[in-house]
């Protein structure tokens, strides 16, 4: 059993569900997995303003990964791949390979094609960026994997954004607009039940497209889960939905872990922001 | 020697000079190669799906790459280049359109970090520090994990 350390990433912490699922397919496809991530584990490509910080954190992940002594680390956050190849291991001293999660099950997908036993009748169109695709070209790669899902009917769609993921746009609202609104355009046009997003970056962004009844939305580990008949709960979309409500779904004993007022000036505001999209 | 190696055989000041170190002689080797390589032909530029969202629209690619390398060099950038810059989302569309494979979609990030003030320079663009990331992310980790995985995954 190959022995792999499961780059989750930072973000990917608003779904619980998401990490879990990975973790389970990874375990079911035959992977010793172990998971690092969070801000202690950070690639550091969010300090673009203080490159001391980013070189420090790089190196002190890198470090982190080398004495987990495991031959290679797979990435689920394309953003934590990419840094890893073009600036950390270029600038440290890695001690392990580097696969995306995406490559790793297309290379085993004929041994995760038997466990997806349970139908997930959808007619679905993947949300797509530009900017990964020359590195990993996940495009192709994961309607061909939601394409073996009994039930799943892929619709091709012209439609690609532009950029790396929605992360990219959270200060250019404008094109984050054309980008929502072109992405409704496209569901509505291929007829399709839902959207499904390759990177949770822009699952956070679709979850406030269904928050908002413009389309139901799904990543797409959530859609290969559920046919492997893994039942995680999407608590982000649920909190999400409920906006103003979501406390009452996260409860007080959670509620107090994070601190009610950091909740409610930190964690809140996103969970209400909804999209502009335009008919 | 590598950073670790370096950082074991030296002195607390010495370390700390040592942090992000090879990165920043990275960047450094990096935007020599750029400055070098690239013609100045805007082919990246006008390939570029972003160049319409910019606060300072242009047409001539030639001289908004020569902007952009102007932030390179730690130079003030032109408001066209520093348009661009800010509006660059790292669509790639610039890495085939680059006729002396500069590597257009890296001359962009590190113009970025130039420009923001990463690289020791004055910062010519504005970035808006969110102080609450890293800790919205613990938060959402603390929703989200139990206290076991919280301890042994993050």
């Amino acid at each position: 059993m190959e022995r792999i350390t499961f780059w989750y990433g930072c973000n990917v912490l608003r779904h619980g569900d998401i990490i879990h699922s990975c973790l389970d397919i990874l375990r079911a496809l035959g992977f010793d997995a172990a998971p690092a991530g969070g801000p202690d584990h950070c690639c550091g490509t969010a300090k673009d303003a203080n490159q001391t910080a980013a070189g420090g954190m790089a190196t002190r992940t890198v470090g982190r990964f080398n004495a987990m002594q495991r031959d290679r680390v797979v990435a689920w956050c394309p953003s934590c791949h990419i840094h890893m190849l073009e600036f950390m291991a270029r600038t440290n001293d890695p001690r392990f390979g580097m696969t995306y999660f995406v490559e790793l099950l297309h290379q085993h997908r004929d041994k995760l094609k038997p466990l997806l036993t349970h139908a997930v009748p959808m007619r679905i169109v993947v949300h797509q960026h530009l900017g990964f695709e020359d590195r990993v070209p996940v495009n192709r790669v994961v309607p061909e994997l939601l394409a073996m899902i009994p039930g799943v009917d892929v619709v091709e769609t012209p439609y690609v954004a532009p950029g790396f993921t929605c992360a990219s746009f959270a200060t250019l609202p404008q094109a984050l607009g054309d980008i929502h609104s072109n992405t409704a355009a496209a569901v509505q046009s291929a007829g399709a039940d839902a959207v499904v997003s390759i990177f949770h970056q822009c699952y956070r962004e679709l979850c406030g497209l269904e928050a908002a009844g413009v389309t139901s939305a799904y990543n797409y580990v959530q859609l290969i889960a559920r046919s492997m008949g893994l039942a995680y709960e999407d608590e982000y979309k649920a909190w999400k939905k409920a906006g103003a409500d979501a406390a009452d779904l996260i409860g007080p004993e959670r509620l107090r872990k994070v601190g009610i007022e950091f909740y409610e000036r930190a964690i809140l505001p996103e969970l209400r922001k909804r999209p502009a999209v335009r008919n | 020697m590598g950073t670790e190696g370096q950082a074991a055989q030296s002195s607390p000041a010495d370390r700390r000079e040592l942090i992000g170190a090879r990165l920043r002689e990275f960047e450094k080797s990096e935007v020599a190669r750029i400055l070098s390589a690239c013609t100045r032909c805007g082919k990246c530029f006008e390939v570029c799906p972003m160049t319409r969202y910019s606060a300072a629209p242009a047409s001539d690619g030639e001289s908004v790459v020569s902007g952009v390398l102007a932030v390179l060099r730690g130079e003030q950038g032109s408001p066209e280049a520093l348009g661009w810059i800010a509006v660059c989302t790292r669509s790639g569309t610039c890495v085939p359109a680059c006729p002396d494979s500069v590597d257009p979609r890296m001359m962009m990030r590190l113009a970025r970090m130039t420009a923001l003030g990463g690289r020791g320079h004055a910062a010519q663009i504005a970035m808006k520090e969110d102080p609450d990331y890293f800790n919205r992310i613990r938060a959402f980790a603390a929703l989200q994990l139990t206290d076991e995985e919280l301890k042994d995954w993050t």
